[in-house]
């Protein structure tokens, strides 16, 4: 009888709980406790169909690029927890805690960020070609004006990529909600933030953002978008654009640019100018790997892979199959050509027929192939180190350990939550005893003493029955209360102090891995600078000349009395003439960029054009005639599916039913 | 680039001159072959060549058969020489060449002649038929030159190499060069008939130069990146396990037995407490 009381209780807890609240029992509402669940798997798996790649990154440049938190420089430290703490997903003040908790909280969230970002390494690195998948572990600093920012530590991102994924992992900073639904990156739960996102090129409506995490869209829109103004200003005084975005995440915590885009849910599937937004879930690791993970020698246990990572990778795989990636990589490409050939490298915008300059784009692209390689190898040591080295085999046993805390506080919260069961049952039973003692013996009606004594006896007995089952039931109640309290204390106090106990731990971790990631690119950056060199000269020893060369000189939009933007490209006379890129801002303060041919200094011939407003952006892509667009165009607009549209004079005049040319399609170019 | 093959070539010449003697019996009319179109080419030369078995017998019969090194330059010369031919072309090697090679000639002698200087300022006429001469060779024995060098590769495979074939093919280049150079001193790319095959023939040697350029560039870069990239990997993992050993796991171990200490100490407290509560409460709070 008392075991199925028991189970019955343990099923009836949480409706048990409800009735507490609902009778306004508020202190033993309080002992309902949540046991810390997670999903047991992402909301990616099952929505990504598995798409084999059905593109080729450009040549010379990546498929992709992984960007995490690596390390906080010491000096940014203080910014970076205080930052952390203003910035909670899931609401509320994250205040609870002593502040050593908190800041352990955060470093955690960089040590596993460090670790799990592996994770969706190995699996891209998996599915895409050799060679075109790069880590970029990033610093957080303090910038020049004592901001709190990121920086990349390798030279991954000097080099064009199709696309770059920002991955983080998140925990809710106030460690005393580790138990409730607040987000957690702790033992068997993983947080996963997300973003990818291409050059703003390729994706003008949205500034670049292509895919994620909710909280992160409007920050990671906004730096996007204050990035592609700082690109113009750039591009303005004939400079390359070779702007490294700070983390999606820093730009989250710091909060400093906001912009809205259109964004659609993850079921919808991908779509032409929007952001698709990824939920902010809880993931459980596979339990399969997890029993595997302490006896596992290296990295080849991931229980993040068939849970997260798998799935997320295949969405990557779908978001580069969508992506134009001769816009994604233009302008960083251009940049990185400079770097061999700056006569060269604004033709390469869109291109030209010429067999000069074909012959030399063939070389500047082996050479940046040869670097990519080059810098690919640092990544696969950075894995190799972290992963399958003795830093990895240190936090499978911290996941492991805090796994072990983790249930251990959810036995407890179990436990708590019987023991907050009975204390309700208790309460209700001595009120329905009370009740039940209260309710009047009426021995009035006796008909003769000898009944009326009987009555009065009983109705003592009766009363004395009720007292004592009243008081075991008040004092059981309590007993049951006193219990959820105490466990409910256990479960914190075991989570504070495990997060003290592990800081020496972290330390360790963080040092190990600055240690790791410095010597990585010392070694790297000291052999690079060397072999850029030695490519460098390879280089210009092979070249045959440019019959046709790249310059700066004047570019307008309208007339050609206003040519006060610039060119980077063919020039004639001191205007654009031929094909390059320009840039020019208008006096109400929008301002367009545009890549294709020219003529007079205008967009004559096929172009393709970005156009800030304060509205957003917007893109247009085929035939212009001074400067305005002339015919079918493909129009490209934030929320809207791209649309081919026909223009007269730059007016949308309606539908268009034939192909609009592109510069950057030979056939379609001219 | 021909300098090697050229003074081969000479050194070979008395070697040679024995074998085209007796040649020479056997000697066949060398007939054209030529069209636009590649396979119809070959497939051509093919039956010509079966057709007339002695003549690419004899023609042959004169490059080095003590080296399969050498031998195999020679086969890949011929054919790179015949490169990019066209009828047209053909056609204008015959209008502004002088007379044809006596049948049966030898092949080194004729490439020997082309390099020659002195003969191609002289009389630029003869340069332009020796370079037909060896041009028809490449082309009607097609058949015979490629099993050759396959016979040869499948001895040796390293004659495959990149870089050693970028040599061969720029030596061709150069002879191929000398042809086009002469037709242009003769005036053939005004030649309203012949300009235009002159022009493309120009056009693909500096598209083959291109090509050439580009593999010796590419076999260059090639052995940079081993080197670099094997010496970036070794030193990375030696740095890696120098830092892992930095890694020490007991820290992590010192970590949780802490913690799990500091868990017994709160649970004992707790059932103190818990202890003490219960006979507060069982005692009616006394």
């Amino acid at each position: 009888m008392a075991v199925s009381i028991s189970n019955l209780l343990k099923a009836s807890y949480k409706k048990t709980c409800l009735m507490a609240l609902f009778l306004g029992s508020s202190a033993l509402a309080t002992g309902c406790a949540s046991t810390a669940k997670g999903a047991k798997q992402s909301a990616m798996v099952g929505m990504a169909k598995a798409e084999t790649l059905q593109t080729q990154a450009p040549d010379g440049s990546a498929m992709t690029v992984i960007r995490y938190p690596a390390v906080v420089e010491t000096s940014a430290k203080q910014a970076y927890y205080a930052a952390f703490e203003n910035s909670a997903i899931g609401g509320g003040a994250a205040k609870s805690g002593d502040a050593a908790e908190r800041e352990s909280v955060a470093d955690s969230v960089i040590v596993k960020s460090n670790y799990f970002a592996l994770s969706l390494y190995k699996e891209l690195a998996a599915r895409l070609p050799e060679h075109t998948v790069l880590l970029s572990p990033h610093a957080l600093k303090l910038d020049e004006n004592g901001e709190l920012t990121s920086e990349p530590i390798t030279q991954a991102e000097s080099l064009p990529s199709v696309i770059s994924v920002d991955f983080a992992t998140y925990s809710y900073p106030d460690a005393g909600k580790m138990m409730g639904d607040k987000p957690l990156t702790f033992g068997d739960l993983v947080t996963p933030l997300i973003s990818v996102r291409a050059d703003h090129r390729a994706q003008a409506s949205t500034h670049g953002l292509l895919f994620a995490s909710t909280p992160l869209i409007p920050y990671a829109a906004g730096k996007s978008q204050q990035d592609a103004v700082d690109s113009l200003s750039v591009m303005q005084k004939g400079q390359f654009d070779r702007s490294v975005p700070e983390l999606d995440f820093v730009s989250f915590l710091t909060k400093s640019d906001r912009s809205n885009v259109p964004s659609k849910t993850l079921r919808g599937g991908l779509a032409d100018n929007v952001v698709t937004a990824y939920p902010i879930e809880k993931i459980k690791l596979d339990g399969v790997a997890l029993s595997q993970l302490d006896t596992a020698n290296d990295g080849s246990v991931d229980p993040l892979e068939r849970v997260f990572s798998d799935a997320m990778a295949d969405n990557i795989i779908n978001i580069v199959n969508n992506t134009d990636t001769q816009k994604a990589v233009m302008a960083n490409k251009a940049a990185a050509i400079a770097d061999y050939d700056p006569s060269l490298a604004a033709l390469t915008y869109v291109g030209a027929d010429s067999a000069d300059y074909n012959a030399r784009l063939r070389y500047a692209e082996r050479l940046l192939d040869a670097e990519r390689k080059y810098l690919s190898v640092q990544s696969l040591r950075v894995f190799d180190g972290i992963h399958n080295g003795e830093m990895g085999a240190q936090m499978r046993d911290m996941i492991m350990a805090e796994y072990e805390v983790l249930e251990e506080r959810r036995k407890l919260a179990r436990k708590q939550n019987q023991a907050t069961a009975f204390a309700i049952l208790g309460a209700v039973a001595a009120g329905a005893s009370i009740a039940n003692g209260g309710s009047s013996n009426n021995c009035g009606d006796a008909r003769t003493q000898s009944e009326y004594n009987n009555c009065i006896r009983r109705a003592q007995r009766t009363n004395i029955g009720n007292s004592v089952l009243t008081n075991l039931a008040v004092q059981g109640a309590m007993v049951a209360a006193q219990e959820a309290i105490a466990l409910n204390q256990r479960s914190k106090a075991i989570g504070s102090n495990y997060l003290s106990s592990i800081v020496p731990a972290l330390e360790q971790q963080t040092s190990v891995t600055v240690d790791l990631l410095d010597s990585s690119e010392t070694i790297t950056a000291i052999r690079y600078e060397d072999l850029k060199t030695k490519l460098q000269g390879l280089y210009s020893n092979q070249q045959r000349s440019l019959d046709v060369v790249a310059t700066r000189c004047a570019f307008g939009l309208e007339n050609t009395a206003t040519l006060s933007g610039t060119w980077m490209g063919v020039c004639e006379g001191g205007h654009a003439n031929g094909v390059g890129s320009g840039v020019f801002k208008k006096a109400d303060g929008s301002a367009v960029e545009y890549y294709g041919y020219a003529s007079q200094g205008l967009p004559n011939g096929s172009g393709f054009m970005i156009v800030h407003e304060a509205s957003g952006s917007h893109a247009l892509e085929g035939n212009f005639v001074n400067g305005l667009a002339e015919g079918p165009v493909q129009v490209s607009k934030a929320g809207q599916a791209d649309r081919l549209r026909t223009y007269r004079a730059g007016q949308d005049v309606g539908a268009a039913s034939s192909s609009p040319l592109s510069p950057f399609n030979p056939i379609l170019a001219k | 680039m021909l300098r090697p093959l050229i003074a081969l070539a000479v050194m070979a010449a008395p070697y040679v001159m024995t074998l085209t003697a007796s040649a020479q019996t056997t000697q066949a009319p060398a007939p054209q072959v030529y069209t636009d179109n590649t396979d119809v080419m070959i497939s051509r030369a093919m039956r010509v060549a079966q057709d007339n078995p002695d003549y690419c017998i004899n023609a042959m019969s004169d490059f080095p058969t003590d080296d399969p090194e050498r031998r195999y330059q020679f086969f890949r010369l011929s054919e790179e020489m015949g490169r990019d031919m066209t009828d047209d072309l053909r056609a204008a090697l015959d209008e502004y060449g002088d007379e044809e090679v006596p049948p049966g000639s030898s092949v080194l002698d004729v490439i020997e002649n082309i390099a020659n200087p002195v003969l191609r300022q002289a009389a630029p006429r003869i340069t332009v038929s020796n370079m037909a001469y060896v041009i028809d060779f490449a082309t009607i024995c097609e058949p015979f030159i490629s099993g050759q060098t396959d016979s040869l590769v499948a001895f040796d495979a390293s004659l495959t190499d990149a870089e050693f074939n970028a040599v061969i093919i720029e030596d061709a280049l150069f002879l191929r060069q000398i042809l086009s150079d002469t037709l242009f001193r003769l005036g053939a790319n005004e030649d309203l008939q012949y300009s235009a095959a002159v022009a493309q023939y120009a056009q693909s040697l500096v598209t083959t130069r291109d090509e050439v350029e580009f593999t010796t560039f590419e076999s260059e870069l090639g052995n940079l990146e081993a080197l670099y990239m094997d010496d970036l990997d070794g030193r990375l993992k030696r740095s890696n396990d120098m830092i892992n050993e930095e890694m020490d796991r007991e820290t992590l171990g010192d970590a949780v037995a802490l913690s799990d200490s500091l868990m017994k100490a709160e649970k004992k407290k707790a059932k103190e407490r818990q202890l003490y509560s219960l006979i507060r409460i069982l005692g009616g709070g006394r």
